[in-house]
This record gives structure tokens, sequence and C-alpha cells, in this order.
């Protein structure tokens, strides 16, 4: 178990140690074309060796077997990037979306119950996006009423990641029809075995089918698994927390920079022109690379210059979203060249590899799954409202 | 030691306040008109409040800090739009000698330039404004006691001012060297070339047999020279970067300000999503280019190896990033924002100079590849 506290070298040495322990060599290869069961079990047995380490959460409070500080959480992050670890995805709305916000809005009573199935491997989801509310997300309209101790949910969700294999479900329902939009909602845990939930499979545009549609019928949800107040779930909807989102943005740059670049220019090298020379060696080819390897180290800068200013207590504010659109533009950039350079051989199918980063090899692949990051969490459309809004002052 | 991040935050407030006082957009206008081309003024104060040699160790008279602050003079002068000759002078001339292997010969410049008693400008590109050592135009040769100096130096910043200058120059075998030259010298011929930012003026320096003692060099001819040039290089590149930030940076406050202002269709045209997503790239733009440019100055105090690398992501990133934040605050603008009256034209060039000023963002990409990826330098 790696433990927070000491020196940050020698955490960076036992994190790089432990991933040369554990990651199993040519994971890329064998998972290469998986189906989707493959894929989870796969998922399933990385959580737990990442749970045994010490490093599955270490943003958490230290009671709970975290207590990591911010510096030692970007320590972490580069270094299991650096060890090409697979993408602990099946476990990171659990971790790092659901955690915190128990943390900051559940009662005692409420995490005890939660956090140690979590630890333990539990999986969740998060039901926000409907067919009607996607950027539009106040105007959802699943409905959970209450009876005595109990809501009754009935609605429909939408893009809601591993929905199959999860145990629990953080939705957002509207519990008041007559209020206005956001102010009738309330956050509700929903045990994802109860009896009324259908869940139908959604096949990505890149291929991989973890998203789901996830229909409700007369759910019978105790009042005691609400997370804040009645009517009050759309402030604790916005608990992803910047510091976490910056981590988690870090960890995928660090993938982009450490396997993502470095992949591209050694494919680049065994690439031929029309004209038959190396690409490698044609100096426009490496004005564009050298420019997509500036742009993510300017992402890294930003993260950096975010984490500086979360440590010192400074307002990051618009940077949430600011970090976003230049993460995923930046990635769907260097996607867009690579496969420019790679010309019709990059047409052919070489197989999706789905739980690794957009260094997949597979570059076409990634070209499309780097429109995932565009549009999930937000589209970057709706991002840059909050940015003229939030960070410019614009009117809306 | 550099200075505090609180430290830091007093700097750029009283670099702010002390700018929007005596450089305001009339002001700046004012100063151009001059034949000096800036207000000696407000040059000296800047002097006096130690702007120009924060980035100096102690020993030599300066502030002790670090390039980190000096950036943040930088930024605050391009965000105001100033003519001045800190980025010849105290970026420039004084970080060459700052960098200098020869301590004897930089002393004395150097308290000059520390003390206010002298400016200073660095010749070091072409006349076609390369800075490849092989591709100086100014050749050098030792004759006796003395260097004797010939060919032209191009896009030298401030030259009709400087009373030192730095010239980077060639040998016949090719053999890179940093001469400390009088511009008062015979043979040294300064001459102006009209610039398009009209906050900054060019020359180009021509040497005719110029001759300057033989102890005026700051490093040993060859790598070493080479290697103190490219340092200049980069402290211009990392600098400029500043200047264009700051200056982007009131491009998009000026712009959000007219966007959430001026009403067409019955309401603020910042409400218009076309507009506003404008506005909102710009903000992206800035902020990374904020932090590139910030983590860059940081790396330049950290990370004495790593200077070319750190300049060439700089160069790569923030001028074509900042130009496009100018491009956009002339578009959502409008017509106002095409007229000369309007200070969009002067950011727009201030910026479009400090992305090419130290070599293309194209050519810096290049010399990226060549460093970044050794595993496959070209053949």
């Amino acid at each position: 178990m790696l433990e927070p506290g000491g020196t940050l070298e020698v955490l960076r040495d036992g994190v790089r140690e432990w991933c040369a322990a554990h990651v199993p060599k040519g994971w890329r290869d064998q998972q290469r074309g998986a189906t989707h069961s493959e894929l989870v079990e796969f998922l399933r047995w990385w959580g737990g060796e990442l749970r045994g380490s010490g490093l599955l959460a270490p943003h958490w409070p230290k009671e709970w077997g975290g207590g990591f500080t911010v510096e030692e959480q970007v320590v972490i992050a580069e270094e299991l990037a650096r060890g090409d670890v697979p993408r602990n995805a099946l476990f990171h709305v659990a971790v790092f979306n659901v955690a915190p916000t128990l943390f900051h809005h559940a009662t005692p009573e409420q995490r005890e119950r939660f956090l140690p199935g979590i630890r333990d491997g539990e999986i969740w989801c998060q039901g926000y996006s409907e067919p009607d509310a996607g950027s539009d997300l106040a105007s959802l309209q699943t409905r959970a009423v209450r009876d005595g101790d109990n809501y009754v949910v009935s609605g429909q969700k939408v893009w809601t990641s591993w929905a199959r294999e999860a145990d629990w479900c953080m939705l957002l329902a509207r519990t008041d029809p007559s209020e206005a939009k956001h102010k009738g909602i309330s956050c509700l845990v929903v045990d994802m075995h109860a009896p009324g939930i259908e869940v139908r499979p959604i096949q990505q545009a890149w291929g991989p089918a973890d998203f789901n549609e996830v229909f409700f019928d007369e759910v019978v949800v105790p009042v005691e698994n609400r997370l804040g107040p009645e009517h009050g779930g759309w402030g604790v909807a916005q608990g992803t927390l910047a510091a976490e989102r910056a981590i988690s943005i870090l960890e995928m740059t660090e993938r982009l920079r450490s396997h993502g670049i470095e992949a591209a220019i050694r494919d680049a090298s065994t690439w031929r022109t029309e004209r038959g020379e190396p690409a490698i060696r044609d100096d426009a080819v490496r004005e564009l690379l050298a420019e997509s390897y500036a742009e993510v180290h300017v992402v890294r800068h930003v993260l950096n210059q975010m984490i500086d200013d979360i440590i010192r207590g400074v307002d990051v504010g618009g940077t949430s979203s600011v970090i976003k659109v230049l993460y995923s533009e930046v990635l769907a950039r260097l996607m867009q060249r690579v496969t420019d350079l790679q010309g019709v051989t990059g047409q052919l199918d070489a197989g999706v590899l789905a739980c690794a980063g957009w260094e997949t090899g597979f570059w076409m692949n990634d070209y499309i799954h780097a429109f995932g990051w565009i549009i999930g969490g937000g589209t970057n459309e709706i991002q840059r409202n909050v940015i003229g809004e939030r960070m410019l002052g614009l009117p809306r | 030691m550099s200075l505090s991040p609180e430290e830091r935050d007093e700097l750029r407030s009283t670099a702010r306040t002390v700018l929007s006082r005596s450089s305001s957009s009339e002001g700046v206008r004012t100063a151009i008109s001059t034949e000096l081309g800036y207000d000696p003024d407000l040059w000296s104060q800047i002097v006096e409040l130690g702007w120009t040699s924060i980035h100096v160790p102690e020993a030599q008279g300066g502030a002790g800090c670090g390039y980190a602050d000096l950036v943040v003079v930088a930024h605050e002068l391009g965000r105001a739009l100033t003519p001045s000759p800190f980025l010849a002078s105290a970026v420039l001339a004084t970080g060459a000698l700052v960098e200098a292997d020869h301590v004897d010969a930089a002393t004395a410049p150097l308290a000059a330039l520390v003390a206010g008693e002298s400016v200073g400008a660095v010749t070091f590109a072409s006349a076609a404004g390369s800075y490849e050592v092989d591709q100086l135009g100014v050749v050098w040769s030792a004759e006796g006691s003395t260097i004797r100096l010939d060919g032209n130096a191009g896009f030298v910043l401030d030259a009709d001012v400087a009373d030192v200058m730095i010239v980077g120059a060639r040998a016949a075998d090719g053999s890179a060297a940093a001469v400390l030259v009088d511009p008062t010298t015979q043979g040294v011929q300064i001459e102006r070339v009209p610039s398009v930012d009209l906050t900054r003026r060019l020359f180009t320096v021509t040497f005719d047999d110029a001759r300057t003692p033989a102890d005026s060099l700051l490093a040993e001819p060859g790598p070493a020279s080479a290697r103190l040039l490219d340092r200049v290089l980069a402290l211009g590149v990392v600098a400029a970067a500043a200047d264009a930030v700051g200056a982007a940076e009131q491009a998009l406050e000026m712009t959000a300000t007219y966007a959430r202002e001026r009403t067409q269709f019955g309401k603020p045209i910042g409400t218009f999503q076309a507009v506003k997503h404008h506005c909102a790239n710009m903000a992206v733009n800035v902020e990374a280019s904020r932090a590139a440019t910030r983590a860059a100055a940081v790396e330049l105090d950290d990370d004495p190896a790593g200077w070319a690398t750190t300049a060439d992501i700089t160069a790569s990133y923030v001028g074509p990033a900042c130009s496009e934040v100018c491009g956009l605050a002339m578009r959502v603008h409008g017509g106002i924002g095409f007229t000369w009256e309007h200070d969009t034209h002067l950011q727009m060039k201030r910026v479009k100079l400090d992305e090419v000023l130290f070599g293309s963002p194209s050519w810096h990409r290049r010399r990226l590849a060549d460093s970044a990826f050794p595993s496959l330098v070209k053949t």
C-alpha cells in the first residue's frame, strides 16, 4: 500500500515500481477487439489491482483510505499515465464523481452506507441526461413522486455509462414539477437491482457499448437515499470539484504527452508519403507533429496553473471549462493531423482498443473517439457559453 | 531569489497602475509620434522602479529575482502597448550580459544598463530575419588587438537609442561570436526600416570595417558564443510572448466590454452565441497563452539546460494564439474595430510582431521537432 505523507520522490518511485510490477505486459494486444463482457471482466480485475495498492482513490479523505495532498495526487496521476496503465473506466464515476459528492453532500449515515461499497468495488452510474434534456439538463422530466418514506421514480435516462454493470445510480429527478427548471430537482441514489429498471445498451460511434438507455417504471427509492435537500439536487449535481476534474484531465493529458505523441511520432516514422519518402523526414510533417507536441505541453501548463491556484485557494471558476475545451480540441487536432498523415492506409480496421486513451495506434478510431470528449461532460458549445457568461460577464 | 506569488501580484498591480497613468491609449499615440518614439520620462521611471534589472543578480546591482518576474513587467507593457526600449535593453541586452561567460567584459556595461545610464540593443538576426548562426550577416575576424566586423544585421530593436550594442557575428570558419560594440564606432551605420507595428522601431545595422577591442567578446568564440546567442533568443521569445499575452488580454477585456454594451436587434451582441463563442475562444487562447508563458519563464529560471525547447514550445503556440485573439477582437468590434482611431489595430500589429520577431512559429516547430524527436532526427 502506498501511503501519503512521505516525500514526492519516494511516492513517485513507489508508483513507478508498482506500475512496473502490476501493469500486465501486452494488455493492449490482448484487449484489442475484446467483446463487451471481456472488457468488463478486464476492467473489474484492473480496478481490484488499483484497490489493493491504495491508488484507486488518492483524493479521498484520509479516514477513507485516501488523504493524499493535491501535489501527491498530481504525482500519482502522472506516474500512472506514464506507467501505461489501462484506463480505470468502470469505476471512474464511483470514485471521481459519486464519492466527492458524498463527501460534500451526504449525511454521515449515507457515507457509511455507500462509501465502503465503492471502496470494495461496487459500480455506479450517473442518471443525468435524458432524450429531451441534454445540454439543457435542467429541463429533465424523470419524475420522483413522494409516497410516504419513498419516492416512486418513472422516466428515462440516456448516455448512461456502465448502467448494465452498475450496482447504483446517482439520479437526478424532478420532485417538484411546479417549480421552474433547476429548482424542483432532487438527487437520489437508486439501487440498480430494484424492480422496474430496464437497461438497453447503446453502441457508440467508435464501437464500444458502455453507453445505455435506462428506463425507470415506478421504481421505489427510500427517502433516506436522497442526497442533499429535497428539490435541492441541482446544487448537489454540480459537485464535481475543480481539483478532481483537474486531476482527471491531467492524467489524460499526461497519457497524451507520454504515449500519444510518442506513438504518433513513432508511427509517422514508419509511414511513407505518396512519393515514397519516409513521412518523418518531411518538414511539413515534422512541423505538424511539433505543433501538437507544443500544444499538449501548453495544456499541461494550464493544468499546472489551475492546480497551483487550487492549492493557493484562488478561485478557478471558469478554468474548468477552459481546460475541457482546450484539452479536447488539442486532442482532436492531433487526431486530425495524424489521420491526414497516415493517408488511406489509416482507413483499415485495426481493431478497437476500448480501455486505453487516445493512443491505441488505430488512429482513425481514436479520431472518432476524440469527439466523445468534445461532446461529453457538457458539449464544448455549452462550455463556451459558460466561459462567456461566467468568466467574461456576457449576458445570457 | 524569485518573488513569491503575492509579491508578483503586487508588482503586476503597481505596473498596471503606473502604466494606466503614463501609458494610456492617448499617451501611446503621442509617444509614437515623437522623434524618439517613446516617453523618456516614463522610461526613466521604469528604470528607477527597478523593472529593468529585476533579473540581474544583486552582486551586479539588480534585484536578484528571476525571469519569471521580468515577464510580469513585459506582460504589463504589452497590455498598455507601451513603446519603450524595455525589450531591447532590459531583456535582450541586459539578459545577454547577465548570461555572458566573460564576466569581466560584461560587468561595466551591465552596471551602466542597471543604473539607467545607458540603453542596450542586440543584433542577432540576418537581413533576411534568420536567427540561425550560419545565416548571420555580420562577419567577425581578429585583427591584432581588435575585432573587425563587416556585414549587416536586420530587425534590430531600438538600435538608434542604444549606447551599447551586442553583435552576433560569425567568422569565416563559421564560429559564432557575441561582441560588445559602441554604436558610435566608425564604420557602424544605423538605418531605420519602416515597421508596421507603430509602437516599436526596427533598424538595419551595417558594419563596414568596424573595430572593437579584442576583450569585447562576451563568450569564447564558437559553440559557447552560439549558445549565448541562443539563450538571448530564448529570452526574447519568452518576453515577446509575455508582451503578446498582455496585449491579447487587453483586447479580450475590451471586446467583452463591447459585447456587453453594444446592442443590435434590441439586445447586447454578447447574447448572440456567434459573438459569445468568439469571446470564449479568445478567453481560451489568452488563458492558455498566459499559463504557457508563465511556465516558460519559470523554466528559464529553473532549467538552464532546457531553454531552447522552452522557447520553441512557447513560440510555437503563444504568438499564433494571441494573434487569433486580436483578429477576433477586430471582428467582434465590427466596423469600429477596423478604424485607425481604435486600439484593435495597434494590438494586432504589436502581437503579430511579437509572434515572429524572434523567429517564425514554423521555424521554431522545426527546431522543436529536431530536438524533441531525438530518435528520429532528420538525416
